[in-house]
């Protein structure tokens, strides 16, 4: 029941500031330790317990990432242009690092069955490549 | 003399014969380990693999109308390389999961007298079925692509998720405190 409690707060006080599913997916993410894979927050475990807190995160993270699965490959595109403009990062430079680094691999949910989270980042995959060919074509400069 | 060695042949044999059911404890403990793999295989099924939303996702159409319709032709080839290994890895977990079920059921599950034959007969030919329909769209999706045959896509879930409930039905009399007690031993067995 508190862990409910807790899920319900930290939906009301902070998730619902973050409107797209990518960006509530990546900062959930973001509150994990990758080395125990325990999520921490200070706000949540100072109303609730840290346990109690951890379980919430862990229970709003699976949620926003079943959200983002459920998103049509329009959609997620759609999304990581948003989350691009937010980063205010070159849309260039954005899809180099991020067809680099993969970092998506990392914001997964503990235990996802790893069918789900192939599908993820395959569309993940295809979305980047799609908004890199979207991309305006770099003007090649002349050999002096 | 005779009666003695003709005795002592019946205690020697009494021996050998308690000496074989010893050694037969790993067997009860693999029968256990049956127990959780088969729990662990309807969870996989239930709850990883055969969710709508899951299904919907990885057959999307409207996926490929977007990638048709709205990006050059480049994006179409690895869109549908995409999709069509995760199509395939979705039908080979769903076979390798259905398998395993398979196992349970025609090994481990013969020990329990708890399990209606009739209903054991059911999941062997579902079982049988379904590890087919699941090769026959592997095939047809590698060679025709991921929206080759939706209907049978939507068909073999259906059936899946049918005989994951018959299956969870007949072993229903193994609860969770059983299987947990269950995992627990198998991971004491495994650390020693």
């Amino acid at each position: 029941m508190d862990v409910e409690q807790a899920a319900r707060d930290l939906r009301n006080r902070t998730l619902s500031d973050i409107p797209r599913s990518l960006d509530r997916l990546i900062y959930l993410a973001s509150m994990r330790d990758y080395n125990t894979g325990l999520y921490y927050h200070d706000g949540l475990a100072s109303r609730f317990t840290q346990e109690i807190a951890c379980e919430a995160l862990a229970n709003c993270h699976r949620e926003a990432f079943a959200q983002l699965l459920g998103c049509s490959l329009r959609d997620l595109v759609g999304q990581i242009e948003g989350y691009i403009e937010s980063t205010h990062t070159s849309p260039r430079d954005f899809v180099a690092a991020w067809k680099k680094l993969e970092p998506y691999r990392v914001a997964v949910p503990v235990e996802t069955d790893p069918v789900t989270a192939q599908l993820l980042f395959s569309s993940f995959k295809i979305a980047l490549a799609i908004l890199e060919a979207r991309l305006p074509s770099v003007p090649t400069r002349p050999n002096a | 003399m005779i009666s003695l060695i003709f005795f002592l042949c019946i205690g020697a044999l009494l021996f050998f014969c308690l000496f074989f059911l010893a050694r037969r404890n790993p067997q009860a403990e693999g029968s256990s380990t049956a127990l959780v793999e088969a729990r662990q295989a309807l969870n996989t099924l239930q709850i990883g693999l055969l969710p709508v939303e899951l299904v919907q996702r990885v057959f999307a159409k409207e996926d490929w109308d977007y990638v048709r319709s709205e990006t050059p032709k480049s994006i179409h080839e690895l869109f549908m390389d995409e999709r069509k290994g995760i199509a395939v890895l979705w039908l080979r977990q769903v076979a390798e999961q259905i398998g395993n079920l398979r196992r349970f059921h025609r090994g481990a599950a013969r020990h329990y007298a708890k399990l209606n034959p009739r209903v054991e007969l059911q999941l062997a030919v579902s079982f049988a079925a379904l590890t087919g329909a699941c090769r026959a769209l592997q095939v047809l999706v590698y060679l025709g692509g991921p929206y080759v045959a939706p209907h049978l896509v939507g068909a073999v879930a259906n059936a899946a998720a049918r005989a994951c409930r018959m299956s969870e039905e007949s072993i229903a009399f193994l609860n969770a405190a059983r299987m947990g007690v269950l995992a627990v031993q198998r991971s004491h067995l495994a650390a020693r």
